[in-house]
């Protein structure tokens, strides 16, 4: 069943931007008005999101002055935190909205900068994002982001015998597709060698395992099942599941099953009457090469254990039976933390309208975006489809 | 509500390991919280964890954050039916039996040292 309608999509490049956020995400909207061809007054509301404005850059109530830039001064705006899974929760809230009818047409979208642009290095980065960790019973450690998907993950190679050499498959295949984005922060191929034999962040990472700090804005605009064909090229959104799992880390049963992506998948193809054999694709949260193969096992593409002998027997690769993030991931496009969700959510909407040029998906009808916060505590997924 | 993070942090000072167990399920936890996870009860009373356990999962942090230096092992120890996260020391992988051995503080809130033994 279609609960919303996406009719406009745009997103930056995401790299490293001089810009200020409100500029940078006015990039964004811009592009998702022109793509929908809309203008400011026929937007009801905007569901903004930011994670990390106030830590960084020293800028909190961003949803009013992103708004201001783009004309949208005076509807209501609200903004969303949620660790990774900002924007997929504003797009979340988003669907629901006009669903319900409370508005007909709003503007989603998300901005971050994580580069050095704001000024910070990597220690004091690497402690913000800490900050996702729990304050009390996990910082002190000095656990930082790449150690808590290290922990995940090494628990999954020791319960089903992944390898650092599958891992690495993944970062492989993410470059190979990022080289295809024009958006990508990185447009170089890489091998299971070079990523072997780059620095250790937390093993079993490698620097070459983990996704960049980048800087960007993506932007989708959403209306009504009505209104929808009213625009040249909506693609609906069948589902949305949205599900946390308890915190921290220390408390969760199965911490590498990543519980909440589990919840969050079987509402997403229950709403959309589907399931994960019809997905042509997904566009999953790679953080971490870890963090691919544990998703491509909770959403439903693989069996436990058989993600990581999937990603080094190439079968989610572009051509494989199994399409994971053909616009490069977290890994090779970037993650400005903020504009992650809906940028897999620009994606899905170019790929499914068969706009995606090179790294098009062939005939590709239904695809699934999976966007996690934390610990993996959030995770939000996304089932959109071919209007029929 | 029962245990507290100030309370947490006092006896993690004086030596001692606190979680929770849920009077009613019987569920325990390596944290507070104001109700359990396990069945909803509110019935959460302070509880002494073993200190000695398995390393349930490691990694060594070589890139860390502000106010830490690296490389160190940080982890989660299994203490029967609880999880806490730690410190190791002693270079220890997942299954090796550790030792609860203190706490360490490097950010101005402590936390706990698990040793292999």
């Amino acid at each position: 069943m279609t609960r919303a309608s996406v009719v406009g999509a745009d997103m930056t490049t995401f790299g490293v931007h001089e810009s200020t956020l409100s500029e940078l995400f006015a990039e964004a909207a811009l592009g998702a008005y022109d793509d929908a061809g809309v203008e400011p007054d026929e937007i009801d509301a905007l569901y903004f999101g930011n994670a990390m404005g106030g830590q960084t850059e020293n800028d909190t109530h961003l949803a009013p002055a992103v708004a201001s830039q783009i004309g949208l001064a005076g509807v209501p705006c609200q903004r969303y935190e949620d660790a990774c899974a900002t924007s997929a929760n504003a797009f979340k809230n988003a669907v629901e909205a006009v669903e319900a009818g409370i508005h007909d047409t709003v503007l989603v979208g998300g901005v971050e900068r994580c580069t050095p642009e704001t000024g910070l290095g990597t220690g004091e980065m690497t402690r913000i994002f800490a900050s996702a960790s729990d304050r009390h019973y996990e910082q002190p450690t000095g656990l930082t982001f790449p150690g808590v998907f290290a922990l995940l993950t090494k628990r999954h190679m020791h319960e089903h015998g992944t390898t650092e050499e599958q891992l690495a498959h993944v970062a492989v295949k993410n470059h190979k597709n990022g080289t295809r984005n024009p958006n990508a922060h990185f447009g170089k191929e890489t091998t299971v060698e070079e990523v072997l034999d780059s620095p250790i962040v937390a093993d079993p990472f490698h620097l070459m395992d983990c996704c960049p700090f980048s800087d960007g804005a993506s932007a989708v605009i959403v209306t009504n099942d009505d209104r929808a064909d009213s625009f040249d090229k909506p693609v609906d959104v069948s589902g949305v599941g949205h599900a946390t799992d308890v915190v921290p880390l220390s408390a969760k049963p199965v911490p590498h099953a990543t519980q909440a992506a589990r919840d969050a998948a079987a509402q997403a193809y229950e709403q959309a009457g589907t399931s994960a054999d019809e997905m042509a694709f997904a566009e999953v949260h790679d953080c971490f090469t870890g963090a691919e193969v544990m998703a491509s096992e909770a959403i439903g593409f693989f069996e436990d254990g058989e993600g990581g002998p999937a990603a080094a027997e190439g079968r989610t690769e572009m051509d494989g039976d199994r399409p994971i993030n053909p616009s490069g991931g977290l890994k090779a496009k970037g993650h400005p933390i903020g504009a992650t969700g809906t940028a897999q959510i620009v994606e899905l909407t170019e790929q499914l309208r068969g706009d995606a040029d090179e790294r098009q998906i062939d005939s590709a009808e239904k695809a699934v975006a999976h966007n996690l916060g934390g610990d993996a505590a959030t995770t939000v997924v996304s089932v959109m489809e071919v209007r029929g | 509500m029962s245990l507290t993070h100030d309370d947490w942090t006092a006896a993690l000072e004086d030596g001692d390991l606190l979680g929770v167990r849920c009077g009613d399920c019987g569920a325990t936890y390596g944290t507070p919280f104001a109700v359990c996870n396990d069945c909803g009860g509110r019935n959460l009373e302070t509880t002494e964890l073993p200190e000695e356990g398995e390393v349930y999962s490691e990694t060594t942090v070589q890139v860390p954050p502000t106010s830490f230096e690296g490389p160190y092992q940080v982890g989660t120890v299994q203490l029967d039916g609880a999880r806490v996260t730690a410190r190791l020391e002693g270079d220890v992988e997942i299954g090796d039996h550790v030792v609860f051995d203190g706490a360490i503080d490097e950010s101005g809130e402590i936390a706990p040292v698990f040793r292999v033994e």
